[in-house]
C-alpha cells in the first residue's frame, strides 16, 4: 500500500486532449482536458449527444480514445486498463444487470470479478438501478462513474438516490464523475462542474463561481409579440447586455449591478410590450443558456 | 468562450492498488454465470436435443428397415452418430442469442468494465456451450441405444468421439460468438442461424458415405470440419475400419487417418476461437 501524502496530490481522474472519432466521422469528444481530484465530486453537464457518455466510455475503457490520455486513479485507460477498471466501477444510464439472477447473485458476480469477497447485499427490494449502485460499490471503488443516474426514474426513487449519493460524498471518499442533463443534481450534488457543449467543456468550475458569473438575480422578460424586435429594444436601451440570451419568447437577462427596480423601470420606456416580468436567482441552467444558447433538457 | 477553473479540495488517500480478480476466478465466475442464465432458461439445452432425438428415435429407425446396413454398420447406429452432426451445431449455434440478450439487456457491459481480460467472457461461455453439447451427446446416444442401435464401448473409441464432439462443439461456439457479436438483433439472429447450423450437416455425410455424392460435392464434403468430425465419431463408435476416414483420406492407415482428421476439427476450432476473441472485443468496445 501507498499513500499520496507524501507527494504531490494524484488527481483521481486527469484527462488531457481527450478526443473521440467514430467511424464515420462524427466527432463524439473534441479534446477536453480535466482533473478531479481524491474525494471530490465532479459532474459533467451537457445535452444529450454533448460527448458526456462518450467520455465516460473512454473512462472506463469500453470506448477506445482517439487522441489524448486519460488516467483513472493514476492509470492510463490505454495502457494499463485492467488496473485503471480495477479502482473503479461504473453505473450506466440504462439499466445493466442479468434480469434473470437473483439480486444476490448479480453481487457476487461482480464482486467475484473485482477480486472482493462476496458482501452481503444490503439493498432493498426491487429498486435495480439500487442494486446497480450497490453492486458498483461492492469492489469499493476509489472511483465512481454515474451514467445519468436518474434518467427515467419516478420522483420519489431519483430523490433516494440522490441521497444516496449525497451520503457517499459525506461519508466516503469515493471520487464520483456524474453525468447528467438535470442541473438541480448538479448544484445539490457537486464540487464542481464542467459543462460540455458539442464534444468541448465549455466551462469549468464550482457551481456557486459559475452562479456567481452571472450575478445575483436573473430578470426574465416574457415578449409578447415578435421576441427578436422585443431583445434588440431591450439590448439598445442598454437593458439587455452581452450576456442576455433569448430562447423562445422568453429574454432572460442577468441584472449584474442594476438593481431590478432601475431594469423594470428601463423596461416600461422601452416600448416592448411583455405578457410577463420575473426575477429570481441565476441557476446552472442560466449558466449554460448562457454558454450556449441551448435549452439542457432538449 | 471562458472558462474559469478553481483549485478543487484536494485530499490525502490511502491508495491501495486493487488486485484484479485471478484469471482462473474469473473465468470460473463467468462460466457459473453463463451456467446460470442458460439454466434458467432450459429452452436452450433442451431444444436443441428435441429434433436430433426425434430424428435418431423417430426417422431413423424407419429409414432402417428399409436401408438394412451400410457397409456392415446398421443404419439406425449409422444415423444416430450422423445426428450429433445436427445437435451439436444447433445447441451451440442458438446458444448464440443468449450472447445477444447479454448484450441488450444484460450485463455484458458491466462485465466490459471488469478487471478481467475480455477473452475470459468468450471462454466462460464457451465452457458452458461445450458441457452442454457434451451431456446432449450423452443423452443422443442413451435414446438411440434405447431405441436398438449399437455402439463400440471401448475406451479409445469413446475417446476419439468425446474429442471430436469436444473440439466440434468449440468450433461452432466460435462460430456462434462470431454471428451474435456481427449481428445486431436477435430477429437477425434467428434468421441467420439455421443455414450456418444446418447446411453442413447436409453434405458431411450423415445419412450416407460421402462416396455417395456426385464428385463436386463429395470434394466439397472433405473441407468441411463437420465431415472429418462424423467420420471420427463413427469411427471410434460404430466403424473401427474407419471407412468414412477412408473416403476422406484414401490411406489404409486407419490412426493416422483419426489423428488428420482430428487435426483438421481442433485447427478449425482454434482458428474459430481466435477470430471469435478477435471480433468479440473489437465489437464490444466501440
Amino acid at each position: 500500500m501507498q499513500t499520496l501524502s507524501n507527494r504531490a496530490p494524484r488527481a483521481a481522474i486527469e484527462v488531457a486532449g481527450l478526443r473521440k472519432t467514430y467511424p464515420g466521422g462524427v466527432e463524439a469528444v473534441k479534446g477536453i482536458d480535466f482533473r478531479v481530484s481524491p474525494g471530490e465530486v465532479f459532474g459533467l453537464l451537457g445535452p444529450n449527444g454533448a460527448g458526456k457518455s462518450t467520455t465516460i466510455g473512454m473512462l472506463t475503457t469500453t470506448v477506445v480514445p482517439t487522441a489524448g490520455t486519460a488516467r483513472v486513479a493514476g492509470f492510463d485507460v490505454c495502457t494499463d486498463p485492467l488496473a485503471a477498471r480495477a479502482v473503479s466501477a461504473v453505473v450506466f444510464q440504462e439499466a445493466v444487470v442479468d434480469r434473470s439472477l437473483t439480486g444476490r447473485s448479480n453481487l457476487e458476480i461482480h464482486a467475484r470479478l473485482w477480486g472482493v469477497e462476496p458482501a452481503v447485499a444490503s439493498y432493498s427490494g426491487g429498486q435495480r438501478r439500487r442494486l446497480e449502485i450497490a453492486r458498483a460499490l461492492v469492489s469499493e471503488p476509489k472511483v465512481l462513474f454515474l451514467d445519468e443516474p436518474t434518467v427515467g426514474l419516478d420522483p420519489r426513487i431519483r430523490y433516494e438516490l440522490l441521497d444516496l449519493i449525497a451520503t457517499l460524498r459525506a461519508t466516503t471518499e469515493v471520487t464520483i464523475l456524474l453525468t447528467t442533463h438535470y442541473l438541480d443534481e448538479a448544484e445539490r450534488l457537486c464540487d464542481r462542474v464542467g459543462i460540455v457543449h458539442a464534444g468541448r467543456i465549455v466551462a469549468l468550475d464550482t457551481p456557486a463561481a459559475l452562479l456567481a458569473g452571472l450575478g445575483a438575480e436573473i430578470l426574465e422578460v416574457r415578449a409578447q409579440d415578435d421576441p427578436v424586435a422585443a431583445f434588440a429594444a431591450l439590448r439598445s436601451q442598454g437593458i439587455a447586455g452581452e450576456d442576455a440570451f433569448m430562447i423562445g419568447a422568453t429574454v432572460t437577462i442577468p441584472l449584474r449591478h442594476r438593481s431590478t427596480r432601475e431594469a423594470i423601470d428601463a423596461l416600461g420606456t422601452s416600448g416592448v410590450a411583455t405578457s410577463s416580468v420575473t426575477t429570481r436567482p441565476p441557476t446552472l441552467d442560466d449558466v449554460y443558456l448562457h454558454l450556449t444558447g441551448e435549452s439542457l433538457a432538449a | 468562450m471562458t472558462a474559469v477553473t478553481t483549485t478543487p479540495r484536494s485530499l490525502s488517500l490511502p491508495v491501495t492498488r486493487h488486485r484484479p480478480s485471478p484469471r482462473i476466478t474469473a473465468f470460473v465466475t463467468l462460466s457459473r454465470r453463463r451456467f446460470a442464465l442458460s439454466a434458467h432458461t432450459p429452452r436452450e439445452i433442451l431444444v436443441p436435443l428435441l429434433t436430433p432425438i426425434l430424428f435418431a428415435d423417430v426417422i431413423a429407425p424407419a429409414l432402417a428397415k428399409s436401408t438394412g446396413s451400410i457397409r456392415g454398420i446398421d443404419y439406425l447406429s449409422f444415423v444416430a452418430v450422423g445426428t450429433i452432426g445436427l445437435l451439436v451445431p444447433l445447441s451451440c449455434i442458438l446458444g448464440g442469442i443468449g450472447m445477444i440478450v447479454d448484450r441488450e439487456s444484460g450485463a455484458q457491459r458491466d462485465l466490459l468494465a471488469a478487471p478481467v481480460p475480455r477473452s475470459l467472457m468468450v471462454f466462460g461461455n464457451m465452457s458452458v456451450a461445450v458441457t452442454v453439447s457434451t451431456l446432449q451427446v450423452g443423452a443422443l446416444i442413451v435414446a438411440a441405444v434405447l431405441r436398438g442401435a449399437t455402439f463400440r464401448d471401448g475406451a479409445s473409441g469413446i475417446a476419439w468421439t468425446f474429442a471430436a464432439t469436444l473440439a466440434l462443439a468449440v468450433a461452432m461456439h466460435g462460430v456462434a460468438e462470431i454471428l451474435a457479436a456481427r449481428i445486431p438483433k436477435q430477429e437477425e439472429y434467428v434468421g441467420a442461424a439455421p443455414p450456418v447450423a444446418l447446411l453442413p450437416w447436409f453434405f458431411a455425410g450423415s445419412f450416407f458415405p460421402i462416396k455417395a455424392l456426385p464428385a463436386g460435392l463429395a470434394a466439397f464434403a472433405k473441407v468441411l470440419p463437420l465431415t472429418h468430425a462424423l467420420a471420427l465419431m463413427r469411427y471410434g463408435l460404430v466403424d473401427p475400419r474407419g471407412t468414412g476416414l477412408h473416403d476422406i483420406w484414401g490411406m489404409s492407415n486407419v490412426t493416422v487417418m483419426a489423428f488428420l482428421s482430428l487435426a483438421v476439427v481442433v485447427a478449425f476450432a482454434a482458428a474459430m476461437v481466435a477470430l471469435s476473441i478477435r471480433v468479440f472485443t473489437r465489437t464490444a468496445v466501440q
